[in-house]
């Protein structure tokens, strides 16, 4: 195979699944292009992906706020109530001595997904001005280290599990930091699913060339 | 021009961006990342943290998960107690649930990282019809659905601490979320192109 030079090698896709070589060819707005061997999605096509992206990630990170500020659970138990917020049930870990499960589930559940959406807004908005062209790249590197340690869609399933346990002992109501968690994680997968990070590499790509 | 032979291409494991392989002093000439950062120690990192991994997993199987104190009698139960537990009381979606989370998956998961790191160094199942590549995506992906345990407990204990009745979490629950923690680590390190070297 002969190319161009380096750079023309940004035409060539490995199936992040299979390991499989493609070649990238243009699609239509709003498809995408699979793997011939795995049918895993390589990549998509969005004109407009700087505005949706930063449409989302604002969303996103409104209903994480939400989530984590407003009760998550509300249980009514021998004539007692008492709920709970995301973040306190990592401070009870701490209070009760359990640095390390502690910090992990606030690393997690708490920092991560935070610093991925902000960085995200971030990100959108400084190719949409194009700005920060070495920054842009540092942000990307972070995001796809970070991106695997994001678990709070796992923690939706947990709280459904905590709370299945609890039934018979106490009443339970659901706060609406439990809906907004639930909307989160939809939104994140959607996100996930949806805006890979290749894309806006090679959307970075193509915004900084044009402006040279 | 340059000549490339097609499978001297490599892929990024952090930008994905494709790359020529230049054996030594790899870096990615996207995002500037090293590739085949452990190029000398081809699996070592990732054993040693599987094994502290598996060594982890024993004492989060032993202790107990879970202790709560009911009118001042306190019971301890530990993973597999509580899922026998769980089932006995007819919960059974909820022991599935665990069973899977806390016992099947990490098995599985050791399993398969040691199937993944012994077969890219010996000749190892490699005429079979495994798709490598595919187990190892498959293994990152469920792996850390195995901390629903620990979350479970948290969410526990900080819901349930009154006058009478209290859950805290157990000495198992720091193992568990530390052999959770280093197996995604050994998963992380892993170097992918190490299987296409060996197929």
């Amino acid at each position: 195979m002969k190319i161009e030079n380096e750079d023309a090698l940004d035409h060539l896709i490995i199936c992040h699944q299979c390991h499989t070589l493609h070649e990238e060819i243009p699609i239509e707005d709003g498809t995408k292009a699979c793997c011939v061997e795995c049918r895993s999605v390589l990549y998509r096509y969005d004109s407009r992906l700087i505005d949706h992206g930063f449409a989302l990630s604002l969303t996103t990170l409104i209903f994480f706020a939400v989530a984590n500020f407003f009760p998550l659970v509300q249980i009514e138990m021998l004539g007692n109530e008492q709920f709970i917020t995301i973040p306190m049930t990592f401070f009870s870990l701490f209070e009760n001595g359990f640095y390390v499960v502690g910090m992990l589930c606030a690393v997690v559940l708490f920092l991560f997904p935070l610093a991925i959406f902000v960085l995200y807004v971030m990100l959108f908005l400084m190719l949409k001005l194009k700005k920060g062209e070495d920054l842009s790249r540092r942000l990307l590197v972070w995001l796809s280290y970070m991106k695997p340690w994001s678990m709070n869609d796992i923690f939706l399933i947990s709280i459904l599990v905590a709370l299945v346990k609890l039934i018979g002992y106490a009443q339970i109501h659901m706060g609406v930091a439990f809906w907004a968690l639930a909307v989160f994680v939809l939104l994140d997968i959607y996100m996930t699913k949806h805006i890979h990070l290749k894309e806006i590499w090679m959307l970075r790509k193509q915004i900084f060339a044009e402006k040279q | 021009m340059i000549e490339v032979d097609e499978k001297n291409l490599i892929r990024c494991p952090v930008c994905e961006a494709v790359n020529i392989d230049k054996d030594k002093e790899n870096r990615c000439r996207r995002c500037g990342s090293p590739i085949y950062k452990y190029r000398r120690f081809k699996t070592e990192k990732s054993w040693a943290y599987l094994i502290t991994a598996i060594i982890a997993y024993i004492p989060a199987n032993l202790y107990p998960m879970l202790v709560s104190t009911q009118f001042g009698k306190t019971e301890e139960s530990t993973i597999v107690g509580g899922i026998i537990l769980m089932w006995e009381s007819g919960s059974y979606p909820i022991a599935a649930v665990i069973f899977f989370a806390s016992i099947l998956v990490p098995i599985m998961k050791f399993l398969v990282l040691v199937y993944l790191l012994i077969s890219v160094k010996y000749p190892l199942g490699k005429d079979k019809k495994v798709n490598k590549h595919k187990l190892y995506y498959m293994t990152e992906t469920i792996g850390p659905w195995s901390m629903i345990d620990v979350f479970v407990v948290a969410i526990l204990a900080a819901l349930i601490h009154m006058h009478n009745v209290q859950i805290i979490a157990g000495t198992a629950a720091t193992a568990f979320a530390l052999s959770v923690f280093f197996t995604l680590l050994a998963a992380q390190v892993f170097d992918e192109s190490l299987i296409k070297e060996n197929r």
